[in-house]
């Protein structure tokens, strides 16, 4: 018997064969509940947890039988004996119906009861062996229910959909991304769906399913799944082995790759654009170069002289057009690092218009700085706004004509500071508004042909204005001027 | 066959005046007669103004595809149906992205004869011309 003292729940009327038996089964290690009367008897195994229960057949109050069938209600997993000197087949066959474990005839000796006993006491600690099995089986079947609730709410949440077939190419599991993806109605545990699927995904997961050895590798595709790049994805296969190493299936993971197809497209036309206006300087002066160097063609000195001059000015905006797509690329990445700050807007640009001074008396342009406001503070990077300014207000002077002039009015509209810079320029034509804020375009005409310019500077605004979720009007008319409006936030 | 006799006036048209006036320079020291336009409206003008023997187009002017259009316009002209019309470009070099007029299916939707590289080379430039010629005679 191990350390665990066995509980006893004794009733027998027979006060003296009561108390000899509780003592000698304490000296043997039970702890014993002792007890003359049928009702204490079920009293007591409502109070206390007992493994054995020794019950005497015959007694005033109560029938043991009845005790019997009482304790098996209370306790189930007590292990019963019946104890009777009147031993009867059929009391013996009636009691273990009942439940009792089994059945001892009166009298006893103390080595048969202890055997007995024992007995008794091995089958108890069998059946709560066999009960805690049950309980962890049980807990764990409800685990396994739990872990696939589990797993299909998070299959269910990736954005990514998922699909997974097994080798006879039906499908076992997927989550609603996968329907969404592939443009299907409906989709059914058990369907064979390899008919249904783009060619291109059911060729690499036929691959699999084709292949006599297993094949370890994932293969990924992409497929414009709609025409014009309105969906794109990239849908990746992988074998999923069995316990032996076999293939048991194949899951697809299919991932919306739409923005990044049409992000990468625009940057390689962003790219192409830029080699084109880096190489067209490039080539002017290299033409120049080539007609001095050239002697089978005749020029004056005065000719190579202004070759000379054009060249060094495309240099010159070569070299301003690479500082302007720095300042781009600088500015992505300061989206990330910036430094925003409240900033007061009218010493802002009145260090602007001061660093343009230069320019400004060189065309005797006059500046009118309105301020209609008393809410001059913003939210914003200094270095950027500085940026916008300088830019806009070079436009301004460059495009402007001799003696013209600057008019720039600041107000507060809601949320927004609105800025109006109005020039007395050569202005714009209808369509040339239209392009102004892309890459790399001039309005290019007969007033501008000796205007230098990289065709970023309003690109650069924008993308300023653009980044604080701003926003830039243009009103102009050619020969007359143009006004920009900027809806500026204010930040909270 | 002398080309020179043949093709004696050059309409130019490029937007950008430095390569205009390079282009202008070379070809005039060649001997042919060079007159020039800086965009698609005033190059045609010009074109059917002054009837050129041959026509030599930039392809990226104020838009991408200026050329192009520019190129339309003319072989559209029953005049400009007999002159050799060229499209001036680098966009190959720029792009990677191939185009000729060699194939009928290219003839069809880029109406020129042929595509010419830039900076114009003059052997370049009279050899594409004397094909012109060449399959005209055929």
């Amino acid at each position: 018997m191990n350390n665990v003292k066995p509980h006893i729940l004794i009733v027998d009327d027979e006060k003296g064969l009561l108390s000899g038996t509780k003592r000698l089964l304490e000296s043997e290690g039970y702890i014993t509940y002792a007890t003359e009367s049928g009702l204490e008897g079920l009293e007591l195994a409502r109070q206390n947890e007992l493994d054995l229960a020794l019950i005497d057949l015959k007694m005033p109050d109560m029938n043991g039988i009845e005790v019997l069938k009482e304790i098996k209600k209370i306790q189930p997993n007590t292990v019963c004996f019946i104890a009777t000197a009147f031993a009867s087949y059929d009391t013996a066959i009636e009691s273990t119906k009942l439940g009792a474990y089994s059945y001892i005839p009166k009298p006893f000796t103390p080595e048969e009861l202890i055997h007995q006993l024992e007995r008794g006491y091995e089958k108890r600690l069998m059946i709560l062996e066999a009960e805690r099995l049950k309980k962890e089986r049980e807990e764990r079947l409800l685990e396994v229910a739990y872990e696939k609730t589990r797993l299909r709410t998070i299959i269910n949440s990736i954005n990514e959909g998922v699909l997974v077939v097994n080798k006879g190419g039906e499908l076992v599991l997927f989550n609603s991304s996968a329907v969404k993806f592939l443009d299907l109605n409906e989709l059914y545990i058990g369907d064979v769906i390899l008919d249904i699927l783009p060619s291109q995904i059911s060729g690499l997961i036929k691959k699999y399913i084709e292949s006599d050895d297993y094949l370890p590798n994932s293969y990924s595709t992409q497929i414009d799944l709609r025409t014009n790049r309105e969906l794109c994805i990239d849908a990746t296969c992988s074998p999923v082995p069995d316990t032996n190493g076999k293939l048991a299936g194949i899951v697809t993971v299919l991932k919306n790759i739409t923005e990044q197809v049409k992000y990468e497209e625009i940057k390689s036309q962003f790219v192409s654009m830029v080699a084109h206006e880096l190489k067209a300087p490039v080539a002017a002066v290299t033409g120049f170069i080539k007609l001095i160097l050239d002697d089978s063609i005749t020029k004056s000195k005065v000719q190579e002289k202004d070759y000379l001059n054009r060249s060094y000015t495309r240099l010159q905006g070569l070299i301003a057009m690479v500082n302007d797509l720095l300042d781009i690329s600088r500015m992505e990445l300061k989206n990330k690092q910036r430094e925003i700050k409240e900033l007061d807007i009218i010493p802002l640009i009145n260090s602007v218009i001061e660093f343009m001074e230069f320019e400004l008396k060189k065309k005797n342009i006059k500046v009118e700085f309105n301020v209609n406001t008393s809410c001059t503070i913003l939210k914003a990077d200094q270095n950027e706004l500085n940026r916008l300014f300088t830019n806009i207000l070079s436009n301004g002077i460059k495009y402007n004509k001799d003696n013209g002039s600057i008019k720039i009015d600041v107000n507060r509209s809601g949320t927004y500071q609105v800025i109006k810079i109005e020039d007395t320029g050569i202005g714009l034509k209808p369509e040339e508004k239209k392009k102004l804020f892309q890459e790399f375009y001039r309005a290019k005409n007969e007033k501008t042909q000796n205007i230098s310019g990289t065709g970023l500077g309003l690109s650069i605004v924008k993308r300023i204005i653009d980044s604080y979720n701003g926003k830039i009007e243009v009103d102009s008319e050619y020969g007359i001027g143009t006004n920009f409006i900027i809806y500026f936030p204010v930040g909270d | 066959m002398n080309i020179n006799e043949k093709v004696k006036k050059i309409l130019l048209v490029d937007d950008d005046i430095d390569l205009l006036e390079q282009h202008k320079i070379i070809l005039e020291a060649k001997g042919f007669n060079i007159i020039t336009a800086e965009n698609v409206e005033n190059g045609f003008a010009l074109f059917k103004k002054e009837k050129p023997d041959a026509a030599i187009i930039d392809l990226i002017m104020e838009e991408h595809d200026s050329g192009f259009i520019l190129c339309h316009k003319i072989k559209r002209d029953p005049f400009g149906k007999t002159i050799p019309v060229f499209i001036l470009t680098s966009a190959t070099y720029v792009t990677g992205f191939k185009f000729g007029a060699s194939t009928s299916e290219e003839k069809e939707w880029i109406e020129c004869d042929a595509i010419l590289n830039k900076p114009i080379v003059e052997e370049e430039l009279l050899k594409k011309l004397e094909a012109f010629y060449e399959t005209l005679r055929k």
